[in-house]
């Protein structure tokens, strides 16, 4: 087992950049990650705002600010300090709106005029969701006070009036927000798994065909086939360690999800796409023996396919030039994969048909890979016995 | 001698595939993907009509007793819908269908809706599949027809007493009778509809988050001239290159030659700059706003920056090249990382939480000089960024000036 342990001496050297992506992989998935506990009851989306009331006394404003914070979170005051960080915080979506009520506010208003609320918005379908609940806060009181009703009796109206909700109710039991959050796991784990495999992989292979090196081998009484043997299984040990270290991660961190018939797919995906991965590494560690170059063609394919596939972009987000270029790469039928397992309701062999003829997909391509790699070194050892 | 090194240091630094790579070909792969993954991101972002059904009969058994009590609300509901779903409007919130329950279910489940609204129950309820921003909006309209409903009653009945007080009053004291009924309505449903919420947005027009990657893309791009600068210093050092040492037993003056080396690293990376400029700008049609020069003033003095980190490398790091620019590299995206480019929240969370980090971080300056630049109308934060960054060069020559001074060797 010489090849073998000198395999994974070579790759304790470059162990380093495997650390980083792993890294990587844990910090965004730690920054995504607190599970949350089922909730099978309709839960209305909550936007950020912050609100900068000027009239403290106004008992309409007062109105206004606890209505907000009944359909919002609301930022607590001294959290932004100064127009600079709200500023930043709007730009960042840290916050999706700043409503500012001007002073006197509720004195004029109760007196018929209609002062302006302010706001700063993002634009987008939290910030449309806020100024709807505005508006119809203004308006509802604006009416109440035509019809002519003292501060009292319109407090009391608005609060009534508004407190009217319609039933919602759901009508899937999926716990959407916990598989969602094993979806953004594995379709990141895409990125770690596909650059630290073929990263280590490649890199490795490559020191073996270094000229001298080969060449030593060659001469050397160990067989061809036992000596690529030896390569394959250093090879897949790494890979699936890689793959295993990354499913006790996603254990770790997504307990609700993983110790589910959910978790048993995400899991066997994400094997299937590991296979494709070390196949991936064994064509590129054949292409070149340049480490330098290696490691830009690790970082086009890496990068490439993460990007292009949706793994750090929603699929459903990407333009769809973009996704039909997009089927042409593994990972694209990695994450649809990981989506659909998302939106399983039931496991009978109808639902997970799609599931296997994705993995059939990338199967494919692992054969392809291996193809390809086969012909290469076959054809670089032809040119090399030549010369 | 000047312009003798300067040529050489240019041909030299032109034939190293590896850098040309990660200083020309990376950034602008890199910004064709941020191109591919976030051109239609923000257009996802803001409100789009949204798909829903409404089942417009009641369950069986439900019928027959709630059809009376729900009829009211329905009506109300369906008007309500159809002025919210109305294609001519610019005020189009819906795309409506209207279906039995089977086949809103049907629909739900296929994800062709967001949800469906049960209409003619006693009490309307609507269906969703899952929690959501559009689902919270659907249920939204619903409630505010609801409470539209409710505040119509309240204002009837207000307007209606204030009628007959008015009557009343007119009669002398004496009671007035009904009022008329069809005037009150008229009165409140015109108040309804003329009252309009006085909301002034006095938000900015530059809100793109994503400009914050392509910002990090430059400030990446103006730091890799490190790994240029490296490699020039390298060439006139003694114990990195036989170069090296031919020039420090030579009969020329090193400063000299240093200048000249540097000067040549600068002309490549900026020609790098300028290609990375000219993609975004005409093939990605990146806008990078109205202060151009300014933006290229700062790109200028990042990249004086990256140059004076690779010199810094180059002269302090005790390794071999490969080391160096690996180096060179991991400090460049970590900083990149810091300031945003895999997700922008980072930069937030950085510049409100450890704002020193990002204020000792030459990529978190470009990037945060570039972003003020954009939003704020105002210069001040821009003009500090220049200065740290400038601040920060000085700092890295200083270090490596003295650095190079002391170096002596007691063999080559």
């Amino acid at each position: 087992m010489l090849i073998f342990r000198t395999y994974f001496k070579i790759l304790n050297k470059y162990k380093g950049v495997v650390i980083i992506y792993t890294v990587i992989l844990l910090f965004f998935a730690a920054f995504n990650m607190q599970t949350s506990d089922n909730s099978t009851n309709f839960v209305a989306s909550r936007p950020d705002v912050y609100l900068e009331n000027r009239d403290k006394e106004g008992a309409l404003s007062a109105l206004l600010c606890a209505y907000m914070e009944e359909q919002a979170d609301v930022q607590a005051p001294g959290e932004l300090d100064g127009e600079e960080a709200l500023s930043d915080a709007l730009f960042y979506r840290q916050v999706n709106e700043i409503i500012e009520i001007p002073e006197g506010f509720s004195e004029k208003f109760l007196a018929g005029e209609r002062p302006d609320i302010l706001v700063r918005s993002t634009g987008d379908y939290q910030a449309a969701y806020l100024e709807m609940q505005l508006e119809r806060f203004l308006e509802v009181a604006a009416l109440c006070q035509k019809a002519g009703m003292d501060e009292e009796e319109l407090t009391e109206q608005v609060k009534e009036i508004l407190a009217e909700t319609a039933q919602a109710e759901l009508t899937s039991s999926l716990d959407t927000e916990n598989l969602s959050k094993g979806v953004f796991f594995y379709n990141f784990a895409n990125y770690s798994l596909l650059a630290g495999c073929v990263y280590a992989i490649a890199i490795v292979l490559s020191s073996f065909r270094k000229g001298y090196i080969r060449r030593r081998v060659n001469a050397s009484p160990v067989k061809y086939t036992r000596y690529n043997r030896q390569l394959l299984l250093a090879n897949g040990v790494f890979a699936l360690t890689l793959w295993g270290f990354y499913v006790i991660i996603s254990m770790v961190m997504l307990k609700n999800v993983m110790f589910t018939k959910y978790g048993l797919l995400f899991v066997a995906n994400s094997f299937v796409f590991a296979l494709c991965a070390l196949s991936i590494g064994f064509f590129i560690g054949n292409l070149t023996t340049n480490k330098e170059a290696l490691s830009g063609i690790i970082n086009v394919v890496a990068l490439g396919s993460s990007f292009l596939c949706g793994a750090f972009v929603p699929a459903q987000w990407l333009p769809e030039g973009v996704l039909k270029v997009a089927h042409i790469l593994p990972s694209y039928w990695f994450i649809q994969n990981n989506e659909r397992i998302a939106r399983l309701e039931t496991f009978d062999f109808a639902s997970l048909k799609p599931l296997l003829v994705n993995g059939g997909v990338i199967l494919g391509f692992t054969a392809l890979f291996v193809v390809l790699t086969n012909l290469l070194s076959r054809s670089g050892r032809r040119s090399r016995s030549v010369l | 001698m000047f312009f003798h090194n300067f040529k050489y240091t240019l041909k030299y630094l032109f034939k190293s595939r590896i850098l040309i790579f990660w200083t020309y070909a990376f950034p602008i792969i890199l910004g064709f993907l941020f191109y591919l993954a976030f051109s239609d991101i923000e257009k996802n972002e803001q409100l789009d009509i949204i798909d829903i059904a409404i089942v417009k009969e009641a369950a069986g058994e439900q019928r027959e007793n709630s059809e009376d009590e729900a009829s009211g609300n329905s009506e109300i509901l369906l008007n309500a819908f159809e002025a919210l779903s109305d294609e001519n409007s610019e005020d189009q919130l819906f795309h409506t269908v209207y279906v039995s329950e089977k086949e809103a279910k049907g629909l739900l489940e296929k994800g062709k809706i967001t949800g469906y609204l049960l209409a003619f129950e006693k009490t309307p309820k609507v269906m969703v599949k899952e929690n959501g921003i559009n689902e919270t909006i659907f249920r939204q309209a619903v409630s505010e027809i609801l409470q539209t409903a409710k505040l119509t009653a309240v204002l009837t009945e207000k307007e209606a007493g204030r009628q007959l007080a008015a009557a009343a009053g007119a009669a002398g004291g004496a009671g007035a009778g009904q009022p008329d009924w069809n005037a009150v309505a008229e009165k409140v449903l015109g108040d309804i509809q003329e009252e309009q919420a006085n909301i002034r947005d006095i938000s900015g027009g530059n809100l793109s988050y994503t400009m914050i990657e392509y910002y990090t893309l430059i400030a990446m791009t103006c730091l890799y001239c490190a790994t240029i600068g490296m490699y020039a210093v390298n060439c006139i050092l003694a114990n990195m290159s036989r170069k090296g040492m031919r020039i420090s037993v030579g009969p020329v003056k090193k400063g000299r030659l240093v200048l000249s080396s540097l000067c040549a690293s600068y002309v490549v990376q900026l020609l790098g700059l300028a290609l990375l400029f000219l993609f975004t700008i005409f093939i990605l049609k990146v806008d990078y706003g109205p202060n151009m020069p300014l933006v290229i003033l700062l790109a200028l003095v990042g990249s004086f920056a990256g140059l004076s980190m690779g010199i810094a490398a180059g002269a302090l790091i005790k390794a071999n090249e490969n080391t160096k620019i690996g180096i060179i590299i991991a400090v460049t995206m970590l900083g990149c990382f810091l300031s945003g480019m895999m997700g922008i929240t980072m930069k937030y969370v950085i510049d409100s939480k450890v704002p020193v980090l990002n204020k000792i971080n030459p990529a978190g300056m470009i990037t945060d000089g570039l972003y003020s630049l954009y939003y704020y109308d105002t210069f001040h934060r821009y003009w500090f960024n220049i200065i740290s960054l400038l601040i920060f060069s000085a700092l890295m020559i200083g270090i490596s000036f003295f650095a190079l001074k002391r170096q002596k060797y007691k063999s080559l």
